[in-house]
């Protein structure tokens, strides 16, 4: 059975706080996973890559650079290289 | 205050929306094209149409001002149409021939050369250097200024080559704009590893990231005054830079020990020999700004030895391979070092693994 | 409303024939970014450094690519350029325009950034130099509007970018600025989402001429070639010989592969050994050209030298034909796409993901049979690797 989208985009938004400040995560990161907890017959890519899209409009989640891309909380941090 | 409609994935405008009708009409039917004079073609069409071309070098950044005044002088000569090429030229695109002389009066009494076709050098594609980049070990524009200064009258054709030359410039070894296959290759290096920054790296940086960021596997855990760190060994430091871009704490800017080096003998074109990477030359030279005159001399020596005798056709790389390495050195009287041979991966497919040389007769 | 900045290692970059990046930057000096970058500028020129710093959060809402986040280390003292971030807009195809579209990007940079901007990037985009954090939404917003979308940065797929091609071009194989418009429309998502290890690039190239350098700085590689024979007119030979230029020592004797002849009247081509390098056609651009049965070779793996050293792209596909909608190319970019998305590390071109596991279990996992055209000459080292040893990605083709 197709996972619920609002139950992947809570456990998404819940991986990526739970590894805030201690490891990077890139889309593919969390959408292996995402597909290791739900199982492969009931999450695909394309269910997370639709997942993401919406936490990421709706500014829940957001990219950051650090020399590739990464999905992280969107802190009001107006710099993000350089808080010292 | 006017609301935009925001709008996401909408692609670039349709480029026809920007082609003149002349271009319209002959899309896909030109037959052929002659240089008339330098930085001016024509394109034939097989309907028998002309389409003229004035390229115009720029130095890349442009202001609006600028861009407004070119917007000006093709709505004065080119019905409102022009174009940019890969190497940061503007061309203007005429279908009346004369209206090319007084466009080129215009165009350079604003400052800008007509030029860069054919076997005329081309401008020098670049990156951002101190303009705007981070990790750049030299600036970028004002090094690209220097040595188009001197190399300006090959530009206009006042000096001609054998062939094409094009000459590239990257300020680190990230080379956005990828020179390593420039006959000319200008490339800004670190020489130093970088210097860490202990205190901020921890709340900066992800460490296995940034272990994982270098090439030689130099960077390794550490903890440094009770705080979980990196350290790095600097014999295996091959001062990419890679581990900056990952981790802002490992600073590799350095005044005293960033540089410039050159690269000869690169080419992408498929015409008579494959695709090549440029080789090193100059291992290193200081920066000095602003004008940088070593580089600048070094350049125009290699660009003078290579016009004086390589063969028609022939671009740098092929010369290069016809008369051998050694000779090379020998006529620009640059120094051979053990900088010179490679010691990365695969480092010994470049040894020379024949007894077929040139040798010098004894006196 | 600002002092007049002394320059003095900026201005000596004034002096000289060839125009001048300095004398751009104070065209737009009497707004505070210019200024203040003409100052910052300065200091580097005075320290021989840089002063800017990257990364970060900065972007639009929902992209992940396009801004490029750019901090300076001296925003005290120049706090104009305290935030310097650069917008990638998306060129249109070869980079045709306007002026009233150019004017357009000017009224809306002029506006919301510094003025100041890179005609264009490395990889072909519109470059806004400058542009505070405050500045991004409300100017894409009117980009946007306009029409003009935002090209790509981070680990997605760059913005696309062609030669001139048929638009001007008479050897262009195929129609670049077609395809390469199509491709850049059909993977929107790919280009402001990123989703792969790093970055991925097209470049488009009509001839093997290849003057938007696809084989030494793209992913993927399209170059125009032709599968039938040179299209040659003997009278115009004939002309060219007639006004100096020298068949045999200038065209037959730099062919790679010596398969013309020029016996002062007919110039005969052996088509079977023509590896299309176009040197005879460049040099003899009336009387020469590209054959009728036109398409182009798939080459990968192009990069500059970080992380692992510099790729030139191989051969992939020696002849596709490209025609809309171009289902071959997407087919074959979607394989690629999954298996090296999948499997690539941080930071890893697919250049280097194919070095690393091998270019024979890469066609595996991609689904594509093995052809000679993909090497210089086959193995020469006898550690082959038996199909038992190979992982259950193979095999599947």
């Amino acid at each position: 059975m197709a996972v619920d989208i609002e139950a992947l985009k809570a456990a998404i938004f819940d991986l990526v706080a739970s590894t805030h400040g201690k490891k990077n995560l890139k889309p593919m990161d969390i959408t292996k996973d995402m597909i290791a907890r739900f199982g492969e017959d009931n999450c695909g890519k394309i269910d997370v890559k639709r997942a993401l899209r919406e936490l990421i409009d709706a500014g829940t989640l957001t990219y950051m650079y650090a020399g590739g891309s990464y999905i992280t909380l969107p802190e009001p941090r107006s710099e993000a290289v350089d808080e010292g | 205050m006017t609301e935009f409609q925001r709008q996401t994935d909408i692609g670039p405008p349709h480029y026809e929306r920007f082609l003149p009708p002349i271009v319209k009409k002959n899309y896909g039917a030109w037959d052929h094209h002659e240089l008339l004079r330098p930085g001016v073609m024509v394109h034939v069409a097989a309907s028998g149409d002309r389409l003229y071309t004035v390229r115009v070098g720029t130095p890349r950044l442009l202001a609006v001002t600028t861009i407004r005044q070119f917007a000006d002088l093709a709505d004065a000569y080119c019905d409102g149409y022009l174009r940019w090429t890969s190497r940061n030229n503007v061309e203007f695109l005429l279908t009346d021939p004369a209206k090319i002389d007084p466009l080129i009066r215009d165009v350079q009494a604003l400052g800008y050369p007509v030029g860069g076709t054919g076997n005329q050098i081309s401008s020098i594609v670049h990156t951002q250097g101190w303009v705007h980049c981070h990790s750049s070990a030299s600036d970028a524009s004002g090094v690209v200024k220097s040595v188009m200064d001197r190399l300006f009258p090959y530009f206009t054709g006042s000096k001609s080559l054998p062939s094409k030359l094009r000459v590239a410039y990257a300020c680190c070894l990230n080379m956005c704009g990828a020179v390593h296959c420039s006959d000319i290759a200008i490339l800004g290096v670190h020489t130093k590893a970088p210097v860490i920054s202990h205190s901020d790296l921890p709340k900066m940086c992800e460490i296995p990231t940034l272990i994982a960021s270098c090439p030689t596997g130099a960077i390794r855990p550490a903890t440094v005054n009770g705080k979980p760190s990196v350290e790095i060994e600097a014999g295996q430091c091959m001062y990419c830079g890679n581990c900056y871009t990952v981790c802002p704490a490992c600073r590799i800017n350095n005044p005293e020990s960033d540089g410039l080096s050159i690269w000869v003998g690169g080419k992408v074109s498929n015409a008579r020999t494959t695709p090549q990477f440029s080789k090193l030359v100059v291992p290193f030279m200081p920066n000095n700004p602003p004008r940088w005159p070593e580089v600048v001399d070094a350049v125009e020596r290699i660009v003078t030895i290579y016009a004086g005798n390589a063969r028609k056709h022939e671009r740098m790389g092929e010369w290069i391979n016809r008369i051998g390495w050694p000779r090379f050195f020998k006529l620009t009287g640059f120094e051979f070092t053990k900088y010179h041979i490679d010691d990365f991966r695969h480092a010994g497919e470049t040894y020379n693994r024949t007894a077929q040389l040139r040798h010098e007769r004894g006196s | 409303m600002t002092k007049e900045r002394k320059t003095p290692l900026l201005d000596e970059l004034e002096q000289g024939p060839w125009p001048s990046f300095v004398t751009e930057i104070k065209k737009e000096a009497d707004r505070p970014m210019a200024h203040d970058l003409l100052g910052i500028l300065e200091r580097s020129y005075a320290d021989r450094v840089s002063h800017w710093k990257h990364g970060g959060l900065v972007g639009v809402m929902g992209y992940g690519g396009g801004v490029i986040g750019r901090y300076s280390d001296l925003p005290e003292e120049f706090p104009a350029v305290k935030e310097f971030h650069t917008f990638r807009v998306n060129q249109p195809s070869a980079w045709f325009y306007t002026s009233d579209a150019l004017r357009t990007l000017c009224d809306i940079w002029e506006k919301h950034g510094s003025g100041l901007t890179n005609m264009h990037g490395s990889t072909g985009d519109i470059i806004f130099l400058g542009s505070s954090s405050a500045a991004l939404e409300p100017c894409f917003a009117e980009l946007s509007h306009h029409g003009w979308d935002l090209g790509g940065s981070g680990s997605n797929m760059r913005t696309p970018s062609c030669c001139v091609g048929p638009a001007r071009c008479e050897w262009a194989c195929y129609d670049t600025l077609a395809a390469c418009y199509d491709i850049t429309q059909a993977f929107q998502d790919e280009l402001h989402r990123p989703f792969f290890p790093y970055k991925y690039k097209f470049k488009f190239a009509g001839c093997p001429n290849d003057c938007v350098a696809s084989i030494a700085r793209s992913d993927c590689s399209i170059i125009g070639t032709w599968r039938d024979d040179i299209q040659v007119d003997q009278a115009k030979v004939g002309e060219y010989a007639r006004s100096g230029t020298d068949i045999q020592s200038e065209v037959c004797n730099l062919c790679p592969t010596r398969c013309m002849s020029w016996d002062g009247r007919e110039l005969a081509i052996d088509n079977s050994n023509c590896v299309r390098c176009m040197h005879c056609i460049n040099v003899l651009a009336k009387a020469l050209k590209p054959g009728k049965q036109r398409g182009a070779t798939i080459l990968v793996g192009s990069k500059a030298p970080i992380i692992g050293g510099a790729l030139l792209s191989s051969v992939l596909v020696p002849f596709l034909e490209m025609k809309p909608p171009y289902d071959d190319l997407k087919e074959l970019t979607a394989a690629i796409w999954e298996l090296w998305g999948e499997h690539g590390k941080n930071r890893e071109r697919v250049g280097e993901f194919i070095q690393r596991v091998g270019l024979g279990n890469f066609l595996d996992g991609i689904g594509l049979d093995p052809v000679p055209e993909m090497v210089m000459h086959p193995r020469t080292n006898p550690y082959i690797f038996f199909e038992d040893e190979l992982d259950d990605d193979a095999g599947n083709a």
